[in-house]
């Protein structure tokens, strides 16, 4: 099939992002992650499927409104002692509910798109990638748990002279990473820990073919530039042999960059939109502690 | 996305934590802080001379007679120089102050002057004594003869119906606004450079030669430019004494003076006031000094809107900076102290609006006496030089919010002028706004400016600019609340506000209206009717104008005046270029509220019109639903071809009609886009809309999106912008647009880096303006709760920065709702 025509699942364009490569980008989010990080701040990307979400904070109340209840042809949607009340149970997503709320309390995460008009969308800025040599960063999720899709839309990007960057957790067979590096002008890269249970435990997964695979990319793309990231979880990762022990894997080259980012809870709320739990309740960063940790980083000199 | 505030601006790191770093500046902070926040007062000094002499010439040229009084002005007045000041040359007592134009507005100051000290908005102080002055000696002369009288007696009857909501004219209904009654003239940039350079004594025998080389056998040379040249020659004797007077006290005031060092630097000012204004500049000092006089000699002279401009002082000032530096006569130091005292002393004069209109307009104690930075020689060089980053370096270590400062950005200009103007902004305090050069040129010398004074020119007032020897149109303008059309649209005619009225037309029942064509129809109708109101409005203002003002200090530093003999404000001068422009009020109001209508009533027939009818009439109370419904639709400033397209026609038919009112008028007639202030009050007088906006809140600001309604990011919103011009058409000016940044999203080097990447790519897009706020929200609602710890922060408010917590509650709460552009 035509690069242009592949067809995925995404759940958000997001223009203006500064924090994701060089320049002024865009962020696509891809649907689906084969990890389940507990401090995971995008919950609503963890599967390859759309996901029914109520946000109640935008919700009119069913006494002001009620639209989604009398909407639900399931019984999905009811109201109980006044309240709008979602059983996940009998909801077919049929997204009638979606259709009807007026203030997107009401939601699915995630749609089907195709590459033409993702990269249709991602040019609507280019303008600004020319200027601060931006333009488009796939993240998620992760891309390339959807191979093929992603693939073809770093093909296509390349074709469009869209500079190109993937946010990865790189839990996948080697050769689609291999083939990603051909399309990348920067590899985004996160390694979590390097204690193999202790990654299992916290994030599903153990850590060998993450590990197995960016060994391949140090060895056999030597000049890519890649930032390696790894988030500081306090309880899970947060000592300081530990973030030194990550630094000390990673070869000391110009191309290769190393960032321990905070821990943050803005994706907190998303947990309660798709009825789960958040695993992380009450746990926050140590501001120190990252300030002293920055520096030791900074100074590190291979 | 929930607010992250562990990241300060500088600026509200400054206010937060009381950082305020005095070393090198104690002159200028012990100026500054000796009367920073009191409550102005209003010297009558300048009103009281002005009436005395305007008193006896009744009956010769306006002009001539102006002079008269400004030289009897220029001899009475009491004459100060600021406790521990450089520069001398202030128009009022110490402290901050305000004086009056009694020509404007005199009639109505005997019934207004009661409440000066305890109105909420920009309050100011009046002595009993001087209220007797007032009272006794100024008022009575001018009631029956000022400009507004005149105006409010010969308006007709069916403009009179959309400009005033009174019988007096003192309460401007706020549909079609007009503006001219509050100031005697549009923002001005006299020509520094020429009295720099020759010195009014050489400008006055200009003045002589032209006066001796009159034929006085011919009658209009005779009664005409004969009194115009002899007022010219009385002006600069007018200055020249004044600046004289100065020296005098100088040498006065250090006789008295025990302290030896301030001894002698009053000696130094008595010495310089006794060479400039009326001899050329020779030092930086002298060319402040003289530059100084002329600002605030300006200012005596007339009321122009939000106050005379200061030019092009980067390049003006150079030569005498670059002599001074080279020869080792004077440091850095000392010439950004000389620029800094000329800012605290500017901070003291404040612009006093008598008119309840006018300070409607003008809140917070709005100034722009923009200083415009960078850009291009009339060569088209790059003109940046030491003296920009040394006024940028004093915005960022000094950051008073005077004096307002603009920097005009081409695609040349060097990546260290970008990359300092982008520290500066990500200092927070709003400055400098930034004028795109790759617009403006081209625009003016489209529309008959010769292109090396079209390269030369100055940013004036908020966002408009000037060619000091080349503009000749100086009428205040017409702002125009097309926020009210729709309304209009949804009411028949009438505004929920006053009643049964019959203000627009009657276009009919809303509900009756079959398909979007007929609705859209019905809205075009009523703005083209606001629309030829406000030419019409604006053509009697243009002719009455030169009855009543004269301008001989402005005139005499202008070419086309002096070659002419006309006065500046005469309607039509020869070889001058006239720019009159129009205010669009509510521009994403109203985008926002069709292109809801159309989405939700026409094409997706989810509303009906009777329910959009009924919520707007219920300000949504018990109509929520619809309300967030109506706020689903697409809006502008996302970069929704939707909205945008709506927004793009209704620019290009407002300029098909603009371009008619120019040929008929013989002058540029541009649609501009910059409320200063006044969306605020615009939008106190429109119900409900059907964009979800309540009732009687703020319209949309400029050509920025509704407060709020902007979700994708800064990017969407220069996008909006571009998409939205139409560049085949030339009936346009500029467009304010604000944008707001988290200190956090512009964090660190690369932060920077992304400011300098957001203003190269607008200046690509060629839009007119730019300004940021870079701001958290939880820092400016700590302010609203506790104002005294905030007293230092200041915010952009379009086209200049203000003191947020000067502003009233009203407009706190607009600038809290402007979306902040954060990606985490």
């Amino acid at each position: 099939m035509q690069d242009a025509k592949v067809k995925g699942m995404i759940f958000n364009v997001q223009k203006f992002s500064v924090h994701d490569g060089a320049g002024i980008r865009t962020l696509v989010f891809f649907k689906g992650c084969p990890l389940r990080c507990r401090w995971c701040s995008n919950p609503e990307s963890q599967l390859f499927t759309p996901e029914r979400a109520f946000n109640p904070s935008r919700c009119l109340t069913a006494e002001v409104c009620g639209r989604c209840s009398k909407a639900c042809p399931t019984g999905a949607m009811s109201v109980v002692e006044g309240l709008n009340f979602y059983d996940r149970s009998k909801c077919t997503g049929c997204g009638a509910c979606v259709k009807a709320c007026p203030t997107s309390a009401q939601s699915f995460y995630g749609y089907e798109s195709s590459v033409e008009d993702i990269i249709r969308k991602v040019e609507e800025d280019d303008v600004f990638y020319a200027r601060s040599r931006g333009g488009i960063t796939l993240s998620g999720g992760e891309a390339l748990a959807q191979p093929e899709f992603a693939l073809a839309l770093l093909r296509e990007a390349r074709h469009h002279r869209i500079s190109t960057t993937i946010e990865t957790c790189g839990c996948y067979p080697t050769e689609v990473l291999a083939e990603a590096c051909t399309l990348l002008d920067q590899l985004i890269f996160d390694i979590k820990t390097l204690d193999e249970e202790k990654h299992k435990k916290f994030t599903g997964r153990d850590n060998r073919q993450i590990l197995k695979n960016i060994n391949y990319v140090f060895e056999h793309f030597p000049k890519l530039p890649i930032l390696i990231r790894t988030p500081v979880v306090p309880g899970f990762n947060d000592t300081e042999e530990e973030i030194m022990a990550i630094r000390r894997m990673i070869p000391f080259r110009p191309n290769i960059q190393y960032e321990a980012l905070t821990y943050h809870r803005m994706g907190q709320p998303k947990y309660g939109y798709i009825g789960r739990p958040y695993l992380l309740e009450g746990v926050t960063a140590d501001e120190a502690f990252m300030k002293r940790l920055n520096q030791k980083l900074a100074a590190y000199q291979g | 996305m929930s607010q992250c505030c562990a990241c300060l601006s500088p600026q509200e790191d400054r206010v937060i934590n009381k950082k305020v770093d005095r070393a090198g500046r104690e002159r200028v902070y012990k100026i500054l802080e000796r009367n920073q926040f009191t409550i102005p007062h209003v010297d009558v000094e300048r009103a009281k001379y002005f009436t005395e002499s305007m008193k006896t010439t009744e009956g010769e040229l306006l002009t001539l007679r102006w002079a008269k009084a400004l030289k009897n002005v220029a001899e009475k007045i009491t004459v100060y120089i600021t406790p521990d000041q450089l520069l001398a040359g202030r128009v009022g007592q110490l402290g901050r102050y305000g004086i009056l134009y009694p020509e404007i507005d005199g009639d109505f100051y005997r019934e207004v002057l009661g409440e000066l000290d305890h109105r909420a908005k920009s309050p100011f102080q009046i002595s009993d004594a001087d209220k007797k002055i007032v009272m006794e000696e100024i008022a009575p002369y001018w009631e029956g003869k000022t400009y507004h009288e005149h105006l409010n007696k010969v308006i007709p009857a069916e403009i009179r119906g959309v400009t005033y909501d009174d019988e007096r004219g003192l309460k401007s209904k706020f549909v079609v606004s007009e503006t001219s009654s509050y100031r005697s003239a549009l923002q001005w940039v006299p020509d520094y450079e020429k009295v720099l350079k020759r010195g009014f004594i050489d400008i006055q025998n200009e003045a002589r030669e032209r006066l001796d080389a009159l034929d006085l056998t011919n009658s209009v040379d005779l009664w005409e430019k004969k009194p115009f040249y002899e007022a010219m020659i009385i002006v600069c004797d007018a200055i020249m004494i004044w600046a004289r007077r100065h020296a005098e006290l100088a040498r006065r005031l250090a006789a008295e003076e025990k302290d030896p060092v301030r001894r002698e630097e009053l000696l130094e000012i008595g010495k310089v006031c006794e060479r400039v204004p009326a001899y050329p500049a020779t030092s930086f000092r002298e060319a402040m000094q003289c530059q100084w006089f002329v600002q605030m000699f300006s200012r005596i002279e007339q009321k122009a809107s939000a106050i005379i401009s200061n030019g092009r002082m980067d390049q003006y000032l150079y030569p005498y900076y670059k002599k001074d530096i080279e020869e080792g006569r004077m440091t850095r130091v000392q010439a950004r102290e000389l620029l800094e005292c000329m800012w605290v002393d500017m901070a003291q004069f404040i612009d006093l609006y008598i008119n309840p209109t006018g300070n409607e307009f003008q809140e917070g104690y709005a100034h722009w006496e923009a200083v415009t930075i960078g850009g291009q020689t009339p060569d088209g060089e790059d003109a940046t030089n030491d003296l920009s980053y040394l006024f940028l370096e004093s915005k960022r270590e000094f950051p008073l919010n005077y004096p307002d400062l603009a920097a005009r950005i081409h695609s040349r200009t060097p990546e260290r002028f970008m990359y300092e103007v982008a520290l500066t902004v990500k200092d927070g305090s709003g400055f400098p706004k930034l004028i795109n050069d790759e617009e403006v040129v081209f625009l003016n010398t489209v529309k008959g400016v010769p292109v090396n004074e079209a390269l030369d020119y100055a940013v004036s007032g908020c966002t408009e600019t000037r060619h000091p020897n080349r503009d000749t149109y100086t009428s205040g303008c017409v702002y125009i609340n097309f926020a009210s059309a729709l309304e209009m649209v949804m009411h028949n005619g009438r505004m929920m506000h006053y009643g049964d009225e019959v203000i627009g037309l009657e276009t009919g029942d809303p509900c009756s209206f079959k398909t979007w064509e007929e609705f859209y129809e019905a809205y075009k109708k009523q703005h083209l009717n606001l629309l030829r109101k406000a030419f019409q409005q604006q053509h009697i203002v243009d002719r009455l104008r030169p009855m009543h003002f004269a301008a001989p200090l402005s005139s005499v530093l202008h070419n086309l005046c002096m070659e002419n003999a006309l006065d500046l404000h005469t309607e039509k001068i020869p070889g001058g270029v006239d720019f009159s422009y129009f205010e669009f009020l509510g521009y994403a109001t109203v985008t926002d509220s069709l292109a809801a209508i159309k989405k939700l009533v026409f094409e997706e027939k989810k509303l009906t019109m009777k329910e959009v009818l009924d919520a707007i009439n219920a300000d949504f109370v018990g109509y929520e639903p619809v309300q967030k419904m109506l706020m689903s639709a697409p809006r502008y400033g996302n970069n929704d071809p939707y909205a945008d397209s709506i927004a793009k026609d209704i620019d290009r038919f407002t300029q098909v009609e603009a371009e008619r009112s120019s040929r008929d008028r013989g002058i540029h007639v541009d649609v501009r886009y910059v409320p200063i202030t006044s969306h605020v009050p615009f939008g106190n007088v429109i119900c409900a809309t059907p964009n979800g906006r309540k009732a009687w809140t703020a319209l949309s600001d400029g050509s920025s999106a509704s407060q709020g309604a902007d979700e994708n990011g800064p990017t969407a919103d220069l996008l909006s912008n571009y998409h939205t011009k139409n560049y085949g058409m030339i009936n346009r000016a500029s467009r304010l647009l604000n944008v707001k940044l988290s200190p956090k999203s512009v964090a660190g080097e690369e932060g920077t880096r992304k400011v300098m990447d957001i203003i190269r790519t607008w200046c690509d897009l060629k839009l007119w303006h730019l300004q940021f706020n870079v701001v958290n929200r939880a820092t400016l609602e700590a302010a609203q709760k506790d104002p005294n710890s905030y007293r230092n922060l200041l915010v952009r408010i379009a086209g200049y920065s203000a003191y947020f917590c000067d502003l009233s509650r009203d407009l706190q709460n607009d600038v809290i709702a402007r979306t902040e552009h954060e990606n985490v």
